[in-house]
């Protein structure tokens, strides 16, 4: 059934059907792969046309300054201006800050939303909720991530799992673990594929992809068929969703094992240096190449976090005091980072003839103080912060909304966070209309009823 | 509530006050109920439109400020109430960003327009106080497809009270059993159990509702049921309750494997497991309990699980403090010191944190904030740290008792020792911490105590804390800790999320919570005497195998639920049936790269002081990081990493390769393939292996090649390894 040379190494697995997958799981409760999308498509509400369509989301976890990058006020008072200058950019319709010149050279790629704003709490948790599902977790509904409900309804499109993060999940940002991170009520099956590596170390490798070399493929078919002698011995574990999801777990892992794609599309020595130093040689250029690689393998949803945690590292989360960072901290080292490694996705995508049919967005979960604090930061300020997007049958060089002379409030076209999710939903040709499951098989529409995408961002 | 019930409530409010509507017990009900002072809006911390109230309005001196003085008094019209742009913006009669909140004309309007013709008089010392709130009804027993409403009522200090129905907040906990509007209007959709609660005027109030399975009763199946003790009686009260049959005993091999992990984190040897299967004595399960009750990985296991409570973290203590508060746990874990003076010694140390480890408890929450915070997650399960910038908007911690509560903690104080790493803990004579809303101490004591401790006393405040906290009557102390024993052995607690006790959260069985905590204390805080109890308990003895009537319930203890091995348990149980023990790398940044310092070899994971160890296998799956107190930080979810690590990766496959290992052994000790075969199954197991599996296994030993039946016999240790009968507790 699997063909794997005497060495272990896998020759060749593309021939192998879906329906050999699940035989050689032997796994009860699979059929997880492609669940209800034939019947979605069927009912019209998946548009097959638009399904090998893909997204990277850049999540900039602590969040970014608006006023500091890209929605600068330079009439406005010392204190709220900060120390940068924006410069011209490539598009007639904005200017940017001085400490993205990168940005400035594609800024007709893609386009500023400068009106987001929430009205929940200001502390990360909320907007991380509500800018990877669109919702707020209020009643103990816990909604899936945008990727996890794209795995859900429209399955997989190579050996790879449908939503991957790159390099690692969020850490913790206060008290709990960030929510919204995962597929949530549609169960921990459609939980994304956590790479949890650097990609940007010397010999880069995804964690236990492949057997030691000493495990043939004869060994490999024995292993599997004694383990499934020793399971289908005991009776205790039918029901147990843990277990369930023990079974799958163990097929999508024989699945990316034997599969030459998915190999390739983590090699990073694939790729010429030049490239590779092109997108930066640190962990977010890195993670932002391998987010190409997995796209053009079939990977539908990649989220990128530019980082893990707030505490002792040098993130977005600009507070001026310790252990958060300051705003020379983001100068010197967030902001170069970031230009250099968005600027080559952005303009690799495009070389490749990728764009079109990927979204890349860059989401916060909010943005900071107008007003400079007396430790020389920004503090926490979801009443307004900008997001961008690009790609993806987005219009580029735009900008929609605008905030107040402050970069307060909004004071035209105000965006929710559930219309940035129905906005990611719809270039992935998902109808807003389309319910998950919820929490004890109740319908729930990916997004709250009504809400719309953000149409001006569309070609 | 009816609009007549609303006018007798005015008519009470009235005669009770004989004046204006009060804004204490009337306008800011109004306020939270119609989500003005909700965090989405004016409630935010810093208000909506330059429109400031406190959260749920916590706080009336302010709110009542805000709605008569702020932005030059512009809100209200005294001369002519309909006028005033408070009403006037809530009817949305001008532009209003938050949209209708009520009609002209309704209840709440009018009860305003009173308030503002008054004078839109203050909140007064005279006001009456809540002291009660109560819902009806308070348990119910229903169908699905039932609707029906709640009423709610408020007591207050004067002695009168009032429908309060149509003013308090709403909230269901398991939609799949009932719903609830905001009109306090309950829907049953399903069959289980669920509580709604009612909050009003920073009270609550629950109603449980209860909707059983309309199977008729498996009659035969309870009355063969034989109650070992009060827990097994007050499980199957609630099983008939909710007309749920339980499942068999487990099997001795069953019970056996089970035990011995959920007591001491290790699987028997062989030779427990030949001889407690040959063992014919009918007390033979009463007698296990005893002697591992007393076995030496006991302490492991439970000091273990008291270091992920407590944070015994390398990267947050320097060597010697992290080891000197790991052997002070560890010290207390051997003697079996009882629950309640462990957490006092813990809470009132003082000297040095080399001597007397347990003051780097003291180091870790450096602050009084944290400090309270940690001490009531801790010894609570009880989160306040909501109550820290408003009062908490779904329990009754008010920000007043959190300050009064961290200011107990506020004459902490450390000082440099002689050595090098060492700090000297002990107490001030004098500090407070300031409450930032009124900017003055607040008046410091234990939470759920009205009578403050004095402020001039030099005593350290902690020693009336620790009392206070450790004493009989503090419900939540002992609730707290027999929920995370409890969770111990069934894998969730009586009360779901161990650390998550609170009014709203209510216990899977009450009265049996209520027995376990009264058993609890009769014992004095005797720990071993409560898992005792528990593991000579029939609900714990029971098969993990289901009926068809009880495979939903994962909750009531109709049967053993079966679950992942933790991330330490799983890896020594590998190096035990492997007999290939871990190294273990001390990591100094725990970015699981590890420096060059190990421990000593053989140490077990759950031996091992500190968290801090570099450790691919430990993290993927999912051990605690012990940096914040929080049982969300450990994780026993199966992924596709995991699936991956155990198949590919180098902690299995090392091990079975490993020279000298268990496989040479077995292979070097002359026995046929059955026996190897058989033997490897009471290992890996504690059971034979079925007919089946022992034709076929044996069969691929024998006919393996000489050069492959070291191989093949890695890849049946390999498979039992892998199998869910390993990896999970049943």
């Amino acid at each position: 059934m699997f063909k794997f040379s005497g060495q272990g190494s896998i020759t060749n697995c593309d021939g192998i059907s879906r329906r050999d997958f699940l035989q050689a799981g032997a796994l009860g409760a699979i059929g997880l792969t492609m669940p209800g999308f034939a019947k979605l498509k069927a009912e019209g509400k998946v548009d097959s046309k638009k399904s090998n369509k893909a997204c990277i989301m850049i999540f900039n976890l602590g969040a970014p300054s608006q006023q500091d990058l890209w929605d600068m006020k330079p009439d406005a008072p010392s204190e709220i201006r900060g120390p940068f200058k924006p410069i011209r950019t490539k598009s007639n319709a904005f200017e940017i800050s001085e400490i993205l010149p990168l940005h400035a050279k594609i800024a007709d790629k893609f386009s500023l939303v400068r009106s987001c704003y929430h009205t929940a709490a200001a502390v990360h948790d909320t907007g991380h909720q509500m800018m990877q599902t669109g919702r707020l977790f209020t009643g103990g509904v816990n909604t899936p991530h945008v990727g996890s409900a794209l795995e859900f309804l429209q399955g997989r499109r190579s050996d790879l799992p449908a939503h991957v993060i790159l390099p690692e999940s969020m850490g913790p940002t206060g008290g709990n673990m960030p929510h919204g991170q995962d597929a949530g009520f549609l169960g921990k099956a459609y939980d994304p594929f956590v790479l949890n590596a650097d990609p940007a170390v010397k010999d880069f490798k995804v964690p236990d992809l492949l057997p030691p070399k000493e495990i043939g493929e004869v060994r490999l078919e024995r292993r599997r068929e004694l383990r499934e002698l020793v399971d289908s011995s005991v009776r205790n574990f039918e029901y147990s969703e843990q277990a369930k999801l023990m079974d799958s777990n163990f097929e999508s892992a024989y699945r990316i094992m034997t599969s030459t794609q998915a190999r390739e599309a983590f090699d990073l020595t694939k790729e010429p240096l030049k490239v590779r130093e092109r997108y930066g040689m640190n962990r977010f250029g890195q993670s932002c190449l391998l987010a190409r690689r997995l796209v053009e393998r079939g990977v539908r949803f990649v989220t990128v976090n530019t980082f893990i945690t707030v505490f002792g590292e040098i993130t977005w989360d600009i507070h001026g005091s310790k252990p958060f960072t300051s705003i020379e901290g983001m100068r010197d080292i967030v902001a170069p980072m970031y230009d250099q490694g968005y600027s080559a996705l952005i303009e690799d995508l495009f070389q490749r003839g990728m764009l079109d049919d990927t979204m890349v967005t860059c989401l916060a979960e909010f943005g900071r103080t107008p007003k400079i604090n007396p430790a020389g930061g920004r503090d926490h300020w979801p009443n307004c912060w900008t997001v961008n997007f690009a790609g993806g049958g987005i219009k580029g060089g735009e900008v929609i909304g605008k905030s107040d002379d402050i970069g307060g409030y909004p004071t035209e076209r105000p965006v929710a966070p559930k219309e940035i999710v129905a906005t990611i939903y719809q270039a992935l040709g998902i109808d807003l209309t389309t319910e998950l499951p919820g929490p004890q098989g109740r319908p729930y529409p990916v997004v709250d009823f009504g809400t719309q995408a953000i149409k001006e961002l569309f070609a | 509530m009816t609009f007549r019930s609303f006018i007798a409530f005015a008519a009470l409010t009235s005669a009770a006050a004989a004046e204006a509507p009060s804004f204490r017990n009337t306008i800011q009900p109004i306020l939270t109920r119609y989500g003005c002072a909700m965090g989405a809006c004016h409630g935010a911390a810093a208000g909506q439109g330059g429109f400031r109230l406190s959260l749920r309005g916590f706080d009336d001196e302010g709110d009542w400020i805000s709605v008569t003085r702020s932005a030059n008094g512009r809100r209200l019209t005294m001369e002519d109430p309909a006028r005033s742009l408070f009403l006037l913006k809530a009817v949305k009669a001008v532009p209003h960003k938050g949209d209708k909140r009520f009609e002209v004309n309704s209840p709440e309007y009018k009860a305003i327009a009173d308030w503002i013709a008054a004078g839109a008089p203050g909140p007064k010392a005279s006001d009456p106080l809540i002291v009660a709130l109560d819902v009806e009804p308070k348990q119910l027993v229903t169908k699905p497809g039932v609707t029906m409403s709640l009423k709610v009522t408020a007591k207050f200090s004067d002695g009168h009270s009032e429908d309060v129905t149509r003013w308090a907040k709403y909230n269901g906990v398991n939609a799949s059993v009932a719903t609830v509007d905001e009109h306090g209007v309950v829907k049953t959709t399903g069959r289980g159990e669920t509580v709604i609660s009612a909050w009003y005027l920073s009270r609550l109030a629950v109603s449980t509702l209860v909707v059983p399975s309309d199977a008729a009763l498996d009659e035969p199946a309870f009355a063969q049921m034989k109650p070992r003790n009060f827990i097994d009686e007050q499980v199957l009260t609630k099983l008939r309750a909710l007309n749920i049959p339980p499942s068999g005993r487990a099997e001795d091999h069953e019970f056996l494997r089970r035990a011995f992990l959920d007591t001491i984190g290790v699987l028997p040897s062989l030779e427990e497991t030949r001889a407690f299967l040959a063992d014919k004595v009918t007390d033979k399960r009463d007698r296990l309990i005893e002697t591992l009750l007393q076995r030496p990985e006991f302490v492991d296991y439970w000091s273990h699980r008291w270091s992920d409570l407590l944070l015994v973290n390398g990267d947050k203590l320097m060597p010697q403090a992290m080891w000197s508060y790991y052997n002070w746990i560890r010290r207390n874990v051997a003697a079996n010191t009882p629950w309640d003076v462990m957490v006092r010694d813990l809470l009132t140390a003082t000297g040095s944190t080399l001597e007397n480890g347990a003051g780097n408890f003291f180091i870790l929450n450096d602050e009084p904030t944290k400090c309270a915070e940690t001490i009531s997650v801790a010894f609570l399960g009880t989160s306040i740290a909501c109550a820290k910038c408003h009062n908490h908007p779904m329990e009754k911690w008010t920000n007043n008792e959190y300050f009064a509560f961290a200011n107990m903690l506020s004459r902490v104080r450390t000082k440099n020792g002689a050595q090098a790493d060492e700090r000297v803990l002990f107490s001030a004579a004098d500090g407070e911490l300031v409450q930032p809303l009124t900017g003055k101490p607040q008046a410091p004591h234990p939470l759920d105590v009205t009578t403050a401790v004095s402020m001039t006393s030099t005593e350290d405040r902690r020693v009336p804390l620790a009392k206070w906290l450790t004493s009989t009557d503090n419900k939540l102390f002992q609730r707290a800790i027999v929920n995370r024993v409890w969770a111990n052995f069934f894998g969730s607690g009586l009360v779901e999320a161990v650390d998550d006790l609170r009014v709203t959260n209510p216990a899977s069985n009450e009265p049996l919570f209520a027995a376990a905590c009264e058993h609890l204390v009769k014992q004095k805080f005797d720990l071993k005497a409560l898992m005792r109890t528990i593991l000579q308990s029939e609900t714990y003895q029971r098969s993990s195998i289901t009926l068809p009537e009880n495979i939903t319930d994962l909750r009531y203890g109709s049967h053993y639920v079966p679950r992942r091995l933790k991330a330490e348990i799983l890896l020594d149980t590998v190096s035990q049936v492997t007999a290939a023990p871990t190294t273990f790398k001390i990591d100094k940044r725990n970015a699981n790269k590890g420096t060059s310092e190990s421990y000593p070899m053989g140490f077990r994971a759950l031996q091992l002081p500190d968290s801090n160890i570099a450790s691919y296998f430990l993290k993927s799956f999912g051990r605690a990081d012990r940096v914040n107190t929080c049982e969300c930080e450990r994780t026993n979810e199966p992924s596709m990493a995991q699936a991956l690590h155990i198949s590919n990766g180098d902690t299995l496959n090392q091990k079975l390769a490993q020279k000298d290992n268990r496989l040479d052994a077995l292979l070097a000790s002359k026995l046929g393939n059955e026996k190897i075969v058989e033997e490897a199954y009471l290992i890996a197991l504690a059971r034979l292996p079925t007919e089946r599996e022992i034709t076929k296994t044996s069969a691929m030993l024998a006919t393996a090649k000489p050069e492959d039946r070291r191989t093949t016999l890695e890849d049946i240790f390999w498979s039992l390894m892998g199998s869910k009968e390993f990896l999970f507790n049943h």
